[in-house]
């Protein structure tokens, strides 16, 4: 059954006819070509799939794209104001090492956001509470705690 | 993709949802937050012939007080009452709990109702809905019903719900006035299922005490043991507190987490955890 539904996608409004089966993964990626949100699991557990839906970070494989209706998505290409500039976290994760594969980096990035917009000084274990979502089978996460922990210093407002 | 068809409603009003689920009764399934659910259709396992979104439904998702109690909506997100200061205030055992289910991601989108009409025996929320004394609203097309905790769950991913009925609140009696709680779980990864979970709250004056548990059977299993505490946290009461979660753990499931021997053993240490705490919580008059 096809349905059309309206979204709003890194700020811009927009149309797209989906099937009721289509996942919120497959739609970004599929139908709005926005490859940038990965699927690795597909059932919940690993976070690759992760954006925001109306400012929260959710798991976009475990959502029906036609339950979102009227709602509002960012992906991690909406994260910088344009497309020739990177976000101070992505930027961090450049600077330290935050990513080798980077299958799993545009979700460690959005959670990363999450955490630092609710919690703008986050100690380590917040940190690893924050992207306990996120699975990543190269760093060790060793370098994505670090990134989270520079990125912070730069955004937060001092104290 | 979900590679079964399915027909899909998203209802904005309940009266809508419960007139579709009334005359889809046994085909539709309700869709809360879908963090089982759509893995579940992702892999085949779940084949519903309908889906009725409760996402629209503004009218099940709130947090209110009455002087008693606390009323939740069963739209209500997991993170909402990790989060919510009413029921951090009144209990605190509750939204401890709520804070280990999954992961930010999923608690973001799972809800209380969702869990609840779920049932899995290792679900974070079923023990603190037996030793607090929850009530489940359970509505209809037809009609509205009240269903204690203790008669909501029936065992293995199995509740009191009937085909064409859905939970829409749960009501919790406030309990951090009277009452000390804990929550304790045993888990090894940060986000999973918990092995063996225990929730306690003890009246001032040891007037009651009771613990629940969770894990070490097709459902959580609720415990009274205000006779034992009548005087107090002594090592004899600690002992049965022990012996009491030993052999309500007598069926204890065996997995890759442990077998039925290590659950139960560990049903001991975290009743007895849960009891202390509890005790060590319990306000001053």
């Amino acid at each position: 059954m096809k349905v059309a539904i309206e979204v709003t996608v890194n700020r811009k409004p927009c149309r797209v006819e989906v099937d009721t089966r289509t996942v919120l993964a497959d739609m970004i990626r599929d139908q709005l070509r926005l490859t940038g949100t990965h699927v690795g699991c597909g059932t919940g557990s690993c976070g690759a799939c992760t954006v925001m839906l109306n400012g929260r970070t959710v798991k976009s494989c475990c959502i029906v794209a036609a339950d979102v209706n009227g709602q509002e998505i960012m992906t991690i290409e909406g994260l910088a104001d344009d497309p020739h500039h990177l976000h101070p976290i992505q930027e961090s994760f450049v600077a330290n090492h935050g990513l080798q594969c980077g299958y799993c980096t545009p979700g460690m990035v959005l959670s990363a956001l999450q955490l630092l917009n609710e919690n703008p000084h986050p100690g380590e274990a917040e940190i690893r509470r924050g992207i306990a979502g996120n699975l990543c089978r190269c760093t060790g996460y060793q370098f994505i705690v670090k990134s989270i922990q520079a990125a912070a210093e730069q955004l937060a407002p001092k104290k | 993709m979900i590679s079964q068809e399915y027909e899909f409603f998203t209802p904005k009003q309940l009266a809508e949802a419960l007139a579709i689920l009334q005359r889809l009764a046994g085909k539709a399934r309700p869709l809360s937050g879908g963090m089982t659910l759509v893995p579940m259709m992702t892999l085949g396992v779940a084949q519903p012939e309908a889906i009725v979104s409760l996402n629209h439904i503004a009218e099940l998702d709130f947090v209110v007080e009455t002087p008693e109690v606390i009323r939740i909506g069963a739209m209500t997100r997991h993170r909402t009452l990790e989060t919510n200061t009413l029921i951090r205030r009144h209990l605190p055992l509750l939204s401890e709990a709520a804070s280990h289910i999954g992961d930010v991601q999923v608690r973001h989108r799972g809800t209380v109702g969702g869990s609840l009409a779920h049932s899995d025996p290792a679900a974070d929320y079923p023990p603190i809905m037996l030793v607090a004394g929850a009530r489940m609203k359970i509505a209809s097309a037809a009609a509205e019903r009240w269903v204690v905790a203790r008669d909501f769950f029936k065992g293995l991913m199995e509740t009191d719900l009937r085909p064409g009925e859905l939970l829409i609140e749960v009501e919790v009696p406030k309990l951090a006035g009277r009452f000390g709680t804990a929550y304790q779980r045993l888990h090894r990864i940060e986000g999973n299922f918990p092995i063996v979970n225990a929730a306690a709250a003890i009246e001032q004056g040891f007037r009651t005490a009771r613990f629940a548990l969770g894990g070490v059977g097709d459902k959580a299993i609720l415990v009274e043991i205000g006779q034992p505490l009548r005087n107090g946290l002594t090592e004899a009461a600690l002992q049965a507190v022990s012996e009491a979660a030993h052999a309500a753990a007598k069926d204890a499931p065996s997995d890759l987490n442990g077998d039925g021997h290590y659950r139960r053993a560990m049903a001991r240490v975290y009743a007895q955890r849960a009891v202390k705490l509890a005790a060590a919580a319990i306000p001053a008059n």
